[in-house]
């Protein structure tokens, strides 16, 4: 079980926002809400709004009063926990707890055994999802890569079935459109033991991508009605590029995401008062101007909508260990370190994305190894520092005295693993390293994924269970076919 | 080249809408030919703004003003143009595939190609491959510029391509493609004609596909 990390006790824990800054904010994202309004392409959530007082002109253009989104704050859990397949409550969100996890549908992979980007295929989200379940830092996975060798129309259904045969861990699925959502779940609720079990201890939580703070897709509302009627887990996420969809600084890009996300929060608890609601952790990003990319790591936005989600108090799904470099190299273990350590230090609760490369196209599982190793380190800064008896051990200084040592002590003998060992940085001395191959975190990081796949045995799902969970894909396939 | 077109150029370049419109004003009542104004006084600025976009020289947002400024020397040539019976450079028909509502990109390619003097026609998103096919036969266009954002909706740009081909119209285009998750080697999987990296790219491969036609 990945242990949770959480700066919350240490003086580490840092704010980019104070409260006034927040409430200035607040206010600002309720003004763009009331005075200037969202497009909703799905008309039971226009409906469910205008009902609960909310004004609709132009068929679909909805403008929120304050009120609806205050009341919302007032019922929405502040805490959402996730389970793993065993029903243990591995992930109880709340506060400044940190988790951390995979991302999603990178089309390309870069190969740990060739250094080749190529196309991804359904054994690469195999192979993700055995090296996820099998690194301690871990906590979640989501797929990671979008398989060109499935049908589009299969993807969804195909990607939850591997995740959910490979690793024991939650998992937080995506799916295109709605009408994959109904046999990802069925698939989980076969893994949990049924619809009540899953609502109960959900394994399975969506990422709900909305096209952008004001502009709200019919696959994203359809998704926000159907798992807030049934009390299950998302996060609702609006993307915005500062620059293009947002204006480009980035607290204003930051509102327009956040507008975005508290009308989901609105809405949802209009449809179900106390449903559980997760807000996305990050917000504020741009377009940059000179390549049209949107850059995952950039610094500007970092930890301003995850402060916020604090100031909210509500769970939040944040973004880390992701680097636009394209290639494991020195850039793309800055940005994950970085992007990595100012998520711990805010306190972002969930935390996906890592092993993204090339801005989130490219997925490498070599640098998904090396950011395991950095939160190793990072949980070593923000434990708590303890100074007694045992930490501080006058009495022994005094006796072994001025000249003396300490390497045969028992006390260092019963305290030395407490320190952090790396075990895949490396810290030989020159000769040693040499000898063992004079190789670079690169390629050790390789080592260590081939390592982990040649080793590593996933617990197996019940055979019933894999067989039923193959039996929906039949279905769905037959289905989807007869429609041609 | 007389300096009034030199100065038209440099006024695309600094994106200097108030001034582009005075110099091509001046060139006109000079007597120049509206088509020596468009061709070497505004293009050659805006092909300038491209280099310098290339380079990292020039951001986006600069490149939008240089297009602005062109397309208001632009507006004034066009009637001159049509009169003589001049074509423009050529007609693009642009949309966001099926599934897709982003509309950002294709709208600054859109900008771009009309400041580098096509006609641009934008039949929006979400559009299914009918309706693509339906703005051929209206439109008559050289080229066909697709755009998606997801890496979920860009498939849909194979399926268009090949009902275009099932449509008979194959021929009649060039089909290019675009968007944050596409890329070349994407664009020739599924047999398009070429692959605009970022919007400016896209004008290029424009030009260059509507003088080769």
């Amino acid at each position: 079980m990945a242990p949770a990390f959480s700066a919350a006790q240490t003086p580490l824990r840092c704010r980019r926002l104070n409260d006034t800054q927040c409430e200035r904010l607040f206010a600002g994202i309720l003004e763009i809400l009331e005075r200037t309004g969202v497009l909703l392409y799905e008309q039971t959530a226009i409906d469910l709004l205008k009902k609960a007082g909310a004004s609709v002109v132009d068929g679909n253009r909805v403008r929120i009063p304050p009120r609806l989104v205050e009341n919302a704050l007032k019922t929405v859990p502040k805490e959402v926990t996730l389970y793993n397949r065993h029903g243990d409550p591995v992930m109880p969100v709340s506060g400044y707890k940190s988790f951390f996890g995979t991302g999603s549908d990178c089309l390309y992979v870069l190969d740990h055994r060739t250094g080749e980007r190529r196309p991804a295929k359904l054994q690469d989200i195999k192979e993700g999802m055995t090296v996820a379940d099998a690194l301690d830092n871990v906590s979640f996975v989501m797929c990671m890569f979008m398989p060109w060798d499935i049908g589009e129309r299969m993807i969804d259904r195909y990607a939850m079935a591997t995740m959910l045969k490979t690793t024991t861990k939650p998992i937080t699925y995506v799916t295109t459109d709605f009408s994959s959502v109904p046999d990802v779940l069925r698939m989980a609720e076969l893994v949990v033991g049924g619809p009540r079990a899953l609502e109960e201890k959900p394994i399975a939580s969506c990422y709900v991508n909305v096209t952008t703070g004001l502009v709200h897709n019919e696959e994203a509302l359809q998704k926000l009605l159907y798992l807030s009627g049934r009390g299950l887990p998302y996060a609702y996420v609006p993307s915005t590029q500062g620059g293009m969809t947002a204006p480009v600084t980035p607290i204003a890009a930051m509102a327009l995401v956040l507008a975005g996300a508290l009308t989901g929060l609105a809405l949802s608890q209009i449809n179900n008062p106390g449903s559980p609601f997760i807000l996305p952790g990050w917000g504020g990003s741009m377009l940059d101007m000179r390549t049209t990319v949107m850059p995952y790591s950039d610094p500007d936005k970092r930890m301003l909508v995850a402060d916020f989600a604090h100031w909210l108090g509500l769970p939040m799904f944040a973004l880390a260990g992701a680097s636009d470099a394209k290639t494991v190299d020195q850039q793309a273990g800055i940005e994950a370190a970085l992007t990595l350590t100012t998520d711990i230090m805010v306190g972002g609760n969930i935390v996906h994305d890592m092993g993204y490369l090339d801005s989130g196209l490219t997925g490498s599982l070599a640098q998904l190894v090396i950011c395991d190793e950095t939160l190793g380190w990072l949980k070593h800064l923000v434990q708590p520092v303890e100074i007694n008896d045992e930490t501080l051990p006058l009495d022994l200084i005094d006796e072994i005295g001025p000249g003396g040592h300490y390497v045969d002590s028992e006390h260092t003998y019963a305290h030395f693993r407490e320190r952090w060992y790396p075990s895949l940085f490396e810290r030989d001395n020159y000769a040693g390293w040499e000898a063992a191959g004079a190789q670079t975190l690169g390629e050790r990081a390789a080592s260590r994924v081939q390592q982990i796949l040649d080793t590593h045995q996933p617990e197996p799902l019940p055979d019933d269970v894999s067989q039923g969970i193959d039996a929906i894909i039949r279905q769905a396939e037959e289905h989807l076919s007869d429609a041609d | 080249m007389s300096s009034v077109l030199e100065r038209l150029s440099t006024a695309v370049i600094a994106g200097d809408a108030e001034n582009s419109v005075k110099l091509v004003h001046r060139a006109l009542d000079k007597g120049m030919d509206p088509k020596d104004i468009l061709d070497n006084g505004l293009v050659p600025g805006m092909d300038e703004v491209g280099i310098r976009f290339r380079r990292g020289d020039m951001f986006v947002p600069e490149v939008l003003m240089s297009a602005d400024t062109m397309s208001a020397g632009l507006d004034i040539l066009r009637p001159l143009l049509a009169a003589a019976g001049t074509q423009l450079i050529g007609t693009v028909v642009l949309g966001t595939v099926k599934g897709d509502l982003h509309d950002i990109g294709k709208n600054l390619v859109g900008m771009m190609a009309e400041g580098a003097g096509f006609e641009v026609i934008d039949i929006g998103f979400n559009v299914p491959p009918e309706r693509f096919i339906d703005a051929i036969k209206e439109h008559q266009p050289n080229i066909i510029g697709m755009s998606a954002m997801l890496t979920t909706t860009m498939r849909a740009m194979g399926h268009t391509i090949r009902a275009i081909e099932e449509a008979g119209l194959r021929d009649k285009v060039k089909i290019i493609v675009g968007g944050a998750p596409v890329d070349a080697e994407f664009a020739t999987r599924i047999t398009a004609d070429g692959y605009g990296s970022n919007a400016p790219s896209a004008v290029e491969l424009c030009k260059s596909l509507a003088s080769a036609s």
